[in-house]
């Protein structure tokens, strides 16, 4: 850059967005927000901020009426910023701009897959970019996959892009871990652990001592309000996806270790 | 080597006043010069616990803002020779303290030979909590055996691998030790608090200690002693405990198993 160059009052620059989309099945907030509950556990920070894109691909809008102020601020409520929406019917678009909200339809996102479909009304497909508390500097990519020698604590998360992550010694409930492929973890596995976050369907999760809150695979959620299993809780366990389409749901089996 | 050992919680309420004042007190019965800075701006205790308000004329904020020398705001124990207590600030602006302030003071109390900084550190997991554990070596995560404290601890547990000094230069990581205080044998016995062991599985750092709940703290707190020097009482023993194990010493755990009361006790009533 010349000199000159900075002194312009404004200046454009390439950056490529963590973003979430969220595939709307259902605009009805009230709706929405018993789903979301479920879904998420009753934990409103769930998300941290992250800009949303609203996909209205697999939804159709015949009776023609969005309540854009109720769906926006549920959405708020859990801590996703609406930034724009896609797929949406043309007359729905002035509304949606009077909202607030970018036409994004033909802007490439970069997703690497297709959203996965799951019985609940959204599906966060991309993970959060920035952590809460960042994770120290004890975590190492090499060859694509992440190594966490000391436990995940409360508050902390952890992204392992593009690869597994394998945790040493375990993680707390109120932690979080993400990983586009896989999650190994030794010790126990508490907070919430979400594989495949980028889509990868046939990731799994793996742990020695399994006792989360959330698991999720490629954007399937399980949460355990009334506990785990007696038969898994505390014992080695494997998350995985099984079936396909709307059957798809996630599999929770002892690990026979020895 | 100065050591710096901040004693913190997440939780409020704990006990790290206590712990830091009996601790401090310790080093200092066993040859350590140990100084023990209260960083709870505002609310002011660690005067109080070891009994030295009224001596108080300098805090750690004068220090830092450059308005009192440290050996002026340091004020010598009345119990021990070795140590020495740098009171907080009665103002209301916790942002008082700054890092390099911190870093100041800390510094001079090296060069001054201290062996031991203990840090007390306000509740939460704001400024001050941070600044509190800035500069540590080693943290003494003080737990109650119950869950919302287990939660904050693991929190705060979390900010030491992030904020501290160490984490942040990529020296090795802070030194980790819990210490479960307030603890009632028969409670965990009838199942109203966690065990010490399940409050160590939960957060899986080595286990310091176990400190019960006595009346006597509230006695000792009245008095300005520091627990650990009511002889006799099972908090000034397990407190004594605690120090051992911190130098490296092996103790077996004492008071966490419930005796229940014996025949002749149910028949006859009376202690
Ligand atoms: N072992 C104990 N047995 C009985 N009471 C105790 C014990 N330890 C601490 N306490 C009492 O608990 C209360 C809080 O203790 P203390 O002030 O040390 O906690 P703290 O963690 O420093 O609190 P804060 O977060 O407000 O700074 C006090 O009333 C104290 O007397
Ligand atoms: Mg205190």
């Amino acid at each position: 850059m010349s000199a000159a160059s900075s002194n312009r009052p404004i200046e454009f620059r390439n950056a490529s967005l963590g973003t979430t989309v969220a595939v709307l099945r259902e605009t009805h907030p009230p709706l929405l927000a018993d789903a979301l509950h479920k879904m998420l556990g009753g934990m409103p920070d769930f998300f941290s901020g992250e800009p949303a894109i609203l996909d209205f691909a697999e939804i159709s809008l015949d009776c023609g009426r969005v309540d854009w102020a109720g769906l926006l601020s549920l959405l708020r409520r859990f801590q996703l910023q609406p930034v724009g929406v896609r797929n949406l019917p043309g007359e729905l678009a002035a509304e949606a701009r009077r909202a607030g909200l970018a036409l994004l339809d033909g802007v490439p996102l970069g997703e690497r897959s297709t959203p996965p479909a799951t019985p609940a009304a959204a599906a966060p497909t991309a993970p959060k970019p920035a952590p809460a508390t960042p994770a120290p500097a004890l975590a190492a990519i090499q060859a694509g996959t992440m190594f966490v020698d000391r436990p995940v604590r409360s508050g902390q998360q952890i992204y392992a892009r593009g690869g597994d992550l394998v945790l040493l010694a375990g993680m707390s409930n109120g932690a979080e871990v993400i990983a586009d492929g896989s999650i190994h973890c030794y010790g126990p596995l508490r907070g919430r652990a979400l594989a495949g976050a980028q889509g990868n369907a046939s990731a799994r999760i793996v742990a020695t001592n399994f006792g989360p809150e959330i698991v999720s695979i490629a954007g399937v959620y399980k949460t355990f309000e009334q506990g785990v299993p007696a038969s898994i809780a505390g014992k080695p366990a494997t998350v995985r996806m099984r079936g396909a389409g709307n059957e798809q749901k996630l599999d929770i089996e002892p690990l026979q270790l020895d | 080597m100065t050591r710096v050992v901040v004693v913190t919680s997440g939780k409020g309420g704990v006990g790290k006043t206590t712990t830091s004042a009996a601790f401090a007190s310790g080093l200092a019965l066993r040859g350590f010069k140990t100084a023990v800075i209260d960083f709870d701006v505002g609310l002011r205790n660690l005067d109080l616990i070891m009994g030295c308000e009224r001596r108080v004329v300098y805090d750690f904020v004068n220090v830092i803002n450059g308005e009192a020398k440290l050996n002026q705001a340091l004020i010598k124990d009345k119990h021990c020779e070795n140590l020495f207590v740098l009171p907080a600030s009665q103002t209301r602006d916790k942002d008082a303290l700054t890092e390099e302030g911190v870093e100041t003071v800390i510094r001079e109390l090296e060069h001054m030979g201290f062996d031991y900084i203990v840090c007390d550190s306000p509740a939460g997991i704001e400024r001050g909590a941070v600044m509190a554990l800035t500069f540590a070596d080693e943290a003494i995560v003080t737990t109650n055996p119950e869950v919302s404290s287990v939660r904050d601890s693991d929190r705060i547990l979390g900010i030491l691998q992030s904020k501290s000094k160490r984490a942040a230069e990529g020296r090795e990581p802070v030194k980790e030790h819990l210490l479960v205080t307030r603890y009632s044998p028969k409670r965990v016995e009838e199942g109203e608090m966690l065990s010490y062991k399940d409050v160590q599985e939960l957060l899986r750092v080595p286990l310091l200690g176990v400190i019960p709940e006595s009346e006597s703290v509230l006695h000792a707190s009245n008095q300005g002693t520091p627990a650990i020097h009511l002889k006799g009482t099972d908090v000034a023993e397990a407190y004594t405990d605690v120090v051992a194990r911190f130098l490296g010493e092996e103790r077996a755990l004492r008071f966490v198993a419930y005796e229940k009361p014996g025949l002749f006790k149910r028949l006859f009533g009376g202690n």
